[in-house]
């Protein structure tokens, strides 16, 4: 028969002071943890949300990013005119020919980061999850651009009616878009023949093309390689910003470096509280075992009462942490992007995948710091536990 | 100090009670080291200070952006500059995509480059081959360790936005803050079938002679190019490192914060353990207070156990990071996607003081309150518990 649970609430729940301090060292531990995994989660999301299988950037062989592939205007038609590209009701070919440029501006806070500006042709706005949330769409032909809210609030004069000022450009913003929070919310929006006039660039970056669903994609980037005028390749969407994910990489070291130390740090902790637990329950455990509890099952106790007093704290940690995100973090942050050298807004994101990690990192602490007090426990010789005072 | 046998007993009276608390503080310590030295191999000056004459002119709207070669030769007609050459980054793709096999790749003008990247130390022998051999490339003497090149071998750099593949022979290494990088010579980027070559660079990296000329140095080359199609942007080295930085967002507070609350963590651990040994020995405590010793001895022999206890993590802490920890981890990281990082990363001395220091301020946090209700504990309550 097992010890009733109760036992070991009323155990964690008589000592306050020693199990408070336990549960807020764990709750903390399990925060610092989540709070690292949720920037990785934050960055790999933004990468990865709306990108599709079915959609394919062609780009010139060996570029790593948009910004560094040139694709001149007699490619660009090539490929427009290549079989399996998504027609759009009007019947015209799904395929804009687009040009990047990275420009130097300054952020709200004075620092100075840089930003990619994408120059696109009308039907490469119906290819992504774009809808405007205030002012307008650009207008061709004007300098017109549109840029996402949380690009708005970062940059110093980025609100709509602002002007845009570096160097030679100038541009007017009009409206805010919303990408489904997609890496595309880190870009400034305008038309590929505006921005092909003011960067003096008659020149592309790449052609963004949709075909009917991931097969045919596939059937695509064979094509481009095949052809031996383009000298081009060929990626889907998804694969290309899979590419990127090395900029969420380091946070992902960061997160099992701190989770490794703190959490074996924290274990250590409990395992002394657990310790004293056992020392001054000595007698207690005599009297268990004399009225006719087995050692597996005061085993079983301790264990569990370890278990507890870390999960708790797992519970506190997650709901500091799902607070901080929810109430003070809500801002987008941002990091730079290593392939295409810009700066990408990422939110905190506390998925349940990561609610189930911060859980079984705390139980793992529980479990481990438990086992050895409760080892000890079990061990115990019936006659000289009641002996102790 | 007559007392120090007794806290020192004190302390060892639950050999694994320390043991663990000193553990889970020496694993804090060697954290926090790690953290704050990847901090500084990001932020710091590599040249530690001896770059502080030393300008780079990039593009008015970035790095993303040309500057014209034909501006060389406006420059270097201001007066006050010392040497200058152009240099382009090439980030091309050495031997596969993964990020551990990144590394800086930048052209220049081998006659000049050691002239201005004057605290640069090259033996004059690879110097001199690299100012001879048009294909030879010197790298900082880290880089080269890591990838174990030998002079005379070659390398293929697979060109991203430049379009071309370079094929380069290793003279020698030099040494440097930053040996994060290689140099090849710009002729290497002119005589290829680049679209940029002879017509474009990166950027121009110079040295003024002298320091008072930087402010009218930095205010002449972007008066010059001001209504141009090349707008230049002139700032100092360390200003141009930094913006590097002021990209990364805010690696710098995540980390912050995250050492603050890990200290936090382990000061609580501490002082749990403190209070429980003191609660143990209420009875003890009021039978040495009968015996005399007063509330203020009591205080500070409580404290002292804590701090000792700290002491000790600090020490091995300290000793543990520097010697077993971060080696391990440097090892362990080589085929990580950190491995760029890690070149530059050092740990200082006084980085591990600080350190150091901080293990003492969590002892006498973390002991305070458990000295101080144990100092207040009255005789005969103390007498009367039973544990």
């Amino acid at each position: 028969m097992a010890i009733p649970l109760k036992y070991n609430l009323r155990n964690l729940a008589v000592r306050k002071v020693s199990t408070g301090m336990t549960v807020l060292v764990v709750g903390l531990v399990v925060a610092v943890f989540l709070f690292v995994l949720a920037l990785w989660q934050g960055v790999e999301r933004t990468l990865s949300v709306t990108a599709s299988t079915r959609n394919v950037l062609a780009m010139r062989v060996g570029a790593q990013a948009e910004m560094q592939s040139v694709v001149t205007r007699d490619q660009s038609e090539m490929i427009q005119a290549l079989p399996g590209i998504e027609r759009n009701s009007r019947g015209e070919p799904m395929a804009s020919p687009e040009l990047l440029i990275l420009i130097n501006l300054l952020r709200a806070d004075g620092k100075t980061t840089n930003v990619l500006v994408r120059g696109l042709a009308p039907v490469g706005l119906e290819m992504r999850p774009v809808r405007m949330t205030e002012g307008r769409m650009f207008n061709a032909g004007t300098n017109e651009v549109v840029v996402s809210r949380n690009l708005g609030h970062r940059f110093a004069s980025m609100k709509i009616g602002d002007a845009i000022k570096t160097g030679a450009y100038r541009w007017v913003v009009v409206g805010y878009f919303d990408a489904a929070g997609s890496a595309y919310e880190s870009e400034i929006w305008t038309d590929v023949k505006d921005l092909q006039a003011q960067s003096k660039r008659p020149i592309l970056s790449s052609v963004f093309v949709r075909t009917p669903d991931s097969a045919s994609a596939q059937r695509f980037i064979q094509t481009i390689a095949g052809d031996q005028r383009l000298k081009l390749e060929g990626k889907t969407e998804k694969k290309y910003y899979e590419e990127q994910m090395v900029t969420g990489a380091p946070l992902k070291v960061l997160a099992i470096l701190v989770g490794v130390f703190t959490a074996v740090g924290a274990a250590f902790g409990a395992m002394n509280t657990m310790y004293a637990q056992v020392s001054a329950r000595t007698r207690e455990i005599g009297t268990l075992r004399a009225i006719g509890f087995t050692k597996g099952a005061v085993l079983s106790s301790f264990l569990l009462e370890g278990a507890l007093l870390c999960l708790i704290g797992g519970v506190l940690g997650t709901l500091v942490a799902f607070v901080a995100f929810n109430l003070i973090l809500t801002r987008p942050t941002g990091t730079m992007n290593f392939r295409t050298f810009s700066e990408v807004l990422f939110n905190f994101r506390l998925t349940p995948p990561l609610v189930a990690a911060g859980m079984v990192f705390s139980l793992g602490m529980g479990l481990f710091g438990g086992f050895f007090p409760a080892w000890r426990a079990a061990r115990l010789k019936i006659v000289t536990a009641l002996r102790e005072v | 100090m007559k007392f120090f046998h007794l806290v020192w007993r004190n302390v060892f009276r639950k050999k694994l009670r320390t043991i663990l608390t000193t553990g889970s503080i020496v694993l804090v310590l060697v954290l926090i080291v790690v953290l704050v030295s990847l901090l500084q191999a990001m932020e710091a000056d590599p040249s530690g200070g001896k770059g502080s004459n030393r300008l780079v002119v990039q593009h008015a709207t970035g790095l993303g952006n040309f500057l014209t070669l034909s501006q060389r030769q406006r420059i270097e007609q201001i007066p006050g500059i010392a040497a200058l050459t152009p240099e382009v980054w090439f980030g091309g793709v050495y031997k596969d995509d993964r990020p551990e096999n990144f590394f800086g790749q930048l052209s220049c003008d081998p006659e000049i480059f050691f002239k201005v990247f004057d605290d640069a130390t090259i033996d004059p022998k690879i110097e001199k081959t690299f100012r001879e051999n048009r294909n030879s490339f010197v790298a900082g003497q880290k880089l080269a360790e890591k990838f174990q090149w030998k002079p005379g071998q070659h390398i293929i750099l697979k060109g991203t936005y430049i379009p071309i593949t370079l094929d380069l022979v290793y003279a020698g290494s030099y040494r440097a803050g930053d040996e994060s990088s290689i140099f090849f010579s710009n002729e290497v980027l002119n005589q290829s079938k680049w679209a940029g070559a002879n017509k474009f660079t990166g950027i121009y990296y110079l040295k003024v002679g002298n320091r008072e000329d930087i402010p009218r140095v930095v205010t002449a080359i972007d008066k010059m190019f001001e209504n141009s199609d090349a707008p230049t942007k002139t700032m100092t080295e360390k200003q141009f490192q930094l913006q590097f930085m002021e990209m990364m967002g805010n690696v710098k507070g995540l980390i912050r914060i995250i050492s603050l609350v890990i200290l936090f963590a382990v000061t609580l651990i501490v002082a749990n353990t403190v209070a429980m040994s003191a609660r143990e020995r209420v009875t003890e405590i009021a039978v040495m207070r009968t015996l005399g010793y007063r509330r203020s001895h009591i205080l500070s022999f409580i404290l002292s156990e804590s701090v000792v206890m700290a002491l000790l993590g600090g020490v091995l802490g300290v000793l543990l990071a520097k010697y077993f920890f971060i080696p391990g981890m440097v090892k362990g990281m080589e085929t990580s996607p950190m491995a760029p990082f890690l070149l530059n990363f050092k740990v200082t001395i006084p980085t591990l003081a600080a350190a150091f220091g901080v293990s003492v301020g969590v002892g006498v946090l973390a002991g305070f309150v458990p000295a101080i209700r144990s100092s207040q504990v009255r005789i005969v309550d103390g007498l009367r518990q039973v544990v």
